[in-house]
């Protein structure tokens, strides 16, 4: 565990110390060095993980995540590099560190066994997060972006403190090693509704839930690419974490409370679906299709069967890397016409054709094509919802059609087509944007091969 | 000696600076930045005159897709059919900056207001056909609801083009054109001429066309209100400063030949806000230059025309602001109510204006004689030696009137062949034209507005093609030329 820690902390005095010249290749490499290693803990002999010491450890179900958290460092740091390159000095290396103060609170978040640090740390990822979004996001907006973000996640925050008091008091410790074995003290009466719904709400307004969804797309919109990248591939999945881990002390009511949020996710999936196609802003449609996948999550983690956990953990692994190549390709697109609207960048396959090939990747990743690892955990998700209740069958399968339609949509208006003429001078691509687009995807497809690693604690 | 040693021995190395100095990275000068860091904090202490959210309402966004610079009849259309051609509801984000407010010096407020179909090339004609369409349902386009509908009184008085004997045969086969296009106008001889309108003195006119149909005039103030305001309710950002600067990225490349071209990008335009020194940079994906007859400095601002001559990267834009002057006079034994626009052989043109017997008319003066453009001071004695004899001579009741007023206004003129520029610039590639209209912009603007959208947005002109019209032709030589100029 320390060998994370430390060298991730080690990070901030090498960006500080760093030249000018060495700055991006130096803090790349060292990330991406860290990460290299990270991908040792996938292998998992035991049930019960890692146990580091008393405030670390490490399951199958938490160590896919900070795997993907550690991959990502790098990729978000090679993919602010453009939009970054007329700060002075200083700037870059305050947002490096504020990239890497992020970075390192996921770590500890993650590997949190004890269930009021992971709480702590769940707040802290917050602050580095509102800062990256209100001080480098390109718009007006971002302020209104920031507070959105930050109240929401914090008014659903405040009664999972009170909850995880109260659970401390009354259990002795939150570790998550004793609660499996702890017997359930909870009566069912309205003070235990009030108690799980407290415990839920912070985990619903992270994950999003349809209904208290607003502040992604603006959060996401409004934030530079790496902000973007870190928030829907690494943050919306400490929501499905945390759901996880504490339905552990909530066992037999789960069954029964759980039913506004299924159907809300159930409604909401198909909802934000259809809001894709009408959307014109091209980060705002890749936002709406996080919200939408990450409704498949919360239908298979509230389900608390074992194939539910093994679709909630694939999905949340390969939305991770979706969604954040997603957005570096819309990023691409960005920064060469300056403008995120969708009908004013067209045709391109015609202009950058290798880049088409990322695009293509990605959005039938997106849809969940055969034989991605998207397409397993939405299965699986099919399957354990299809046990619940035959009829949630129909939505679960309106929303894969739906998803197919967007993202096809998403293709055909920015890859097909005749391109308008401020178009064709674009620059070409470069091979930093190639390099990101293959270090997203390649995990994906070789994940694909033997998936059993990602699967999670009930595989 | 040791040290003397060391430094001669690590000249290169870490002790350059001997062994007591040391870089201290962001750390140096601290007693320097200390100083610094509590001048900035003196300024927002309590009681300082700081305030954290100042109002910025009167600048324009800090982003917008498509920046239209100019305000006039032409790049409110362009925003208003931009907005209307959209695909999805708020795909585009829309800024129109204007320098003028009051539209002092805007050729659209100071034009008569004329529109026709007389004109020699086909895409002149077809744009004045959809114009008239637009402004004869000109509710159905610009209504707003809880608004007063839009009067555009326009007068279907008609032009009538006289032809001496030299071109009477050009204006023939320019008639041809225009009924194959659709317009609706027919000839007239000089005795068919007198017929019709007895106070006309046809002596030296070999053929007239007269439009029957869809032309005359009408209040260009009116159309541009009705466009503004369609255009703000549909969402279209708007700004009053001037362009001061146009950033753009740039990617030399090398053609076949081994000639450098350098292809251009703007990826910013800064905007002056008046009466201010406040310049607000706005991001944007695509420039549009309606900026009338000032269009060449704004093309300047991106760098079109800074090159040797002769090659595409030294091909200037060639609008520039010609004066024009209407004068206004009364004339209570006039031709009256029927009276058409007409143009006479000579140049000079005059129309009724009202119903008592008023009527405003000018000339446009020869290439030599072309007054100066820094004011839009009138010259009276333009009037009583190029107008009026000519005037008085083709309608003898002009022989005595009483002139009331004058005005002048700027055509954006091009001095090229005179037609209008639409369409998007080769190395810029982003900087998208609607000028150079030379006169006859304000009746086209609602089929140019409409045709900028076109390409802007597919790629390529569906309704009316306006590929004549490019930029192109002045690199290549080729004149589009107009034979019927007023």
């Amino acid at each position: 565990m320390l060998k994370i820690l430390t060298s991730t902390f080690m990070l901030i005095p090498l960006t500080w110390y760093s030249k000018k010249p060495w700055l991006w290749l130096n803090t790349t490499m060292h990330s991406f060095i860290i990460s290299i290693w990270s991908l040792t803990l996938l292998y998992h002999d035991s049930d019960l993980g890692y146990n580091y010491n008393n405030y670390f450890s490490l399951d199958s179900l938490s160590g896919p995540l900070l795997i993907l958290s550690c991959w990502l460092l790098p990729l978000m740091i090679m993919a602010s590099q453009n939009h970054l390159a007329h700060e002075p000095l200083v700037r870059k290396k305050i947002y490096l560190t504020t990239l890497i103060i992020l970075q390192l609170s996921l770590i500890m978040a993650f590997t949190a066994s004890e269930l009021i640090m992971f709480y702590i740390l769940f707040e802290t990822t917050l602050i580095p997060t509102l800062i990256i979004i209100t001080r480098w996001g390109s718009q007006n907006e971002r302020l209104n972006a920031g507070l959105y973000f930050l109240f929401y996640t914090l008014m659903g925050s405040l009664p999972l403190l009170v909850a995880l008091l109260y659970l401390h008091n009354n259990l002795g410790s939150l570790h998550m090693l004793t609660m499996t074995l702890v017997a359930p003290t909870l009566d069912s009466s309205m003070s235990t509704s009030l108690l799980w719904y407290a415990c839920m709400m912070a985990f619903m307004v992270k994950m999003p839930l349809y209904g208290l969804h607003l502040w992604l797309p603006k959060a996401h919109v409004e934030a530079p690419i790496a902000g973007s990248m870190v928030l829907a591939a690494i943050l919306l999945k400490l929501g499905g974490y945390g759901i996880m881990r504490i339905t552990a002390f909530t066992e037999p009511f789960t069954s029964t409370l759980c039913y506004p949020f299924m159907i809300l996710s159930l409604w909401g999936m198909i909802m934000t679906s259809s809001i894709c196609l009408r959307q014109t802003d091209l980060k705002s449609l890749i936002a709406y299709s996080s919200v939408s996948h990450m409704g498949l999550v919360i239908i298979a983690a509230l389900m608390q069967s074992p194939m539910g956990f093994m679709g909630a953990t694939v999905l949340m692994v390969a939305h991770g890397l979706t969604s954040s190549m997603l957005f570096c390709l819309a990023n691409t697109n960005y920064e060469r016409t300056h403008s995120r609207t969708l009908i004013l960048t067209r045709g391109l396959q015609m202009i950058l054709p290798l880049m088409c090939a990322w695009w293509l990747l990605a959005s039938l990743a997106n849809l969940a094509q055969p034989p991605s690892i998207n397409l397993l955990g939405e299965l699986l998700v099919i399957m354990t919802s299809f046990s619940w209740s035959n009829f949630s069958l129909i939505l679960l399968g309106t929303n894969t059609v739906i998803t197919a339609v967007y993202s096809l949509y998403m293709l055909i208006t920015s890859q097909r087509g005749k391109f308008t003429d401020h178009i064709y001078p674009i620059k070409p691509t470069l091979t930093r944007e190639h390099m990101l687009m293959t270090l997203h995807l390649l995990p994906l497809l070789i994940i694909s091969t033997c998936p059993k690693f990602i699967l999670g604690v009930t595989y | 000696m040791i040290r003397r040693a060391l430094q001669v021995g690590f000249s290169r190395g870490l002790l350059t600076r001997g062994l007591r100095t040391r870089s201290g990275g962001p750390f140096n000068d601290r007693d320097g930045k200390w100083a610094e860091f509590k001048k900035k904090l003196q300024v927002f202490w309590p009681g300082g005159s700081w305030e954290p959210f100042t109002d910025t309402s009167h600048l324009p966004p800090e982003h917008a897709d498509v920046v239209i610079v100019g305000g006039g009849v032409i790049g409110w259309s362009v925003a208003y059919w931009l907005k209307r051609l959209e695909a999805r509801k708020n795909a585009l984000r829309v800024l129109v900056v204007e320098q003028d407010p009051t539209y002092s010096m805007a050729s659209t407020g100071l034009s008569i207001g004329g529109i026709r179909q007389q004109f020699s090339l086909p895409q002149n004609i077809q744009l004045s056909l959809f114009s008239i369409e637009f402004l004869r349902n000109i509710n159905e386009y610009l209504a707003v609801p809880d608004e007063p509908l839009l009067d555009i009184q326009f007068n279907p008085s008609g032009y009538l083009l006289l032809a001496s004997e030299e071109k009477a045969a050009v204006m023939e086969h320019n008639v041809k054109i225009q009924r194959q296009e659709g317009a609706k106008v027919c000839l007239l001889s000089p005795k068919q001429l007198k017929d019709k309108f007895p106070w006309i003195n046809t002596e030296g006119i070999a053929l007239a066309s007269y439009g029957l149909e869809n032309e005359g005039w009408f209040d260009p103030w009116c159309l541009l209100q009705g466009l503004r305001r369609k255009a703000l309710s549909m969402g279209v950002y708007h700004s009053h400063g001037k362009v001061v600067n146009l950033v753009s990225s740039v990617r030399s490349m090398m053609t076949s030949s081994g000639e450098q071209v350098d292809l251009k990008r703007i990826y910013e335009v800064h905007v002056k806000v008046d009466n201010s020194l406040e310049c607000q940079p706005v991001e944007c994906a695509i420039v549009i230059n309606a900026a009338g007859a000032w269009s060449g400095e704004v093309a300047e601002l991106a760098g079109i025309g800074i090159g040797s001559p002769g090659t595409l990267q030294g091909t200037r834009l060639p609008v520039e602001p010609r004066k024009r002057y209407v004068y206004v006079w009364h004339c209570p034994e006039g031709p009256g109510l029927e009276a058409p626009l007409l143009t006479d052989i000579t140049g000079s043109y005059f129309r009724r204006e009202g119903l008592g017997g008023y009527y405003l008319g000018g000339c446009s003066p020869m290439e030599e004689e072309e007054p100066d453009t820094k004011d839009l001071e009138v010259d009276h004695d333009f009037f009583q030696k190029k107008v009026w004899p000519y005037l008085a001579q083709r309608i003898p009741a002009f022989n005595s009137l009483k002139v009331r007023s004058a005005w002048a206004g700027f055509y954006d003129y091009n001095t090229f062949d005179q037609n209008g520029i639409v369409g998007p610039h080769p190395l810029v590639s982003n900087m998208y034209f609607a000028t150079g209209f030379s006169g006859h912009g304000l009746q086209h603007a609602p089929g140019v507005g409409r045709a900028v959208a076109e390409v802007l947005l597919n790629g390529n002109f569906n309704t009316i093609d306006l590929n004549p019209f490019s930029f192109n032709r002045f690199y290549r030589g080729k004149k589009v030329l107009e034979n019927n100029i007023i």
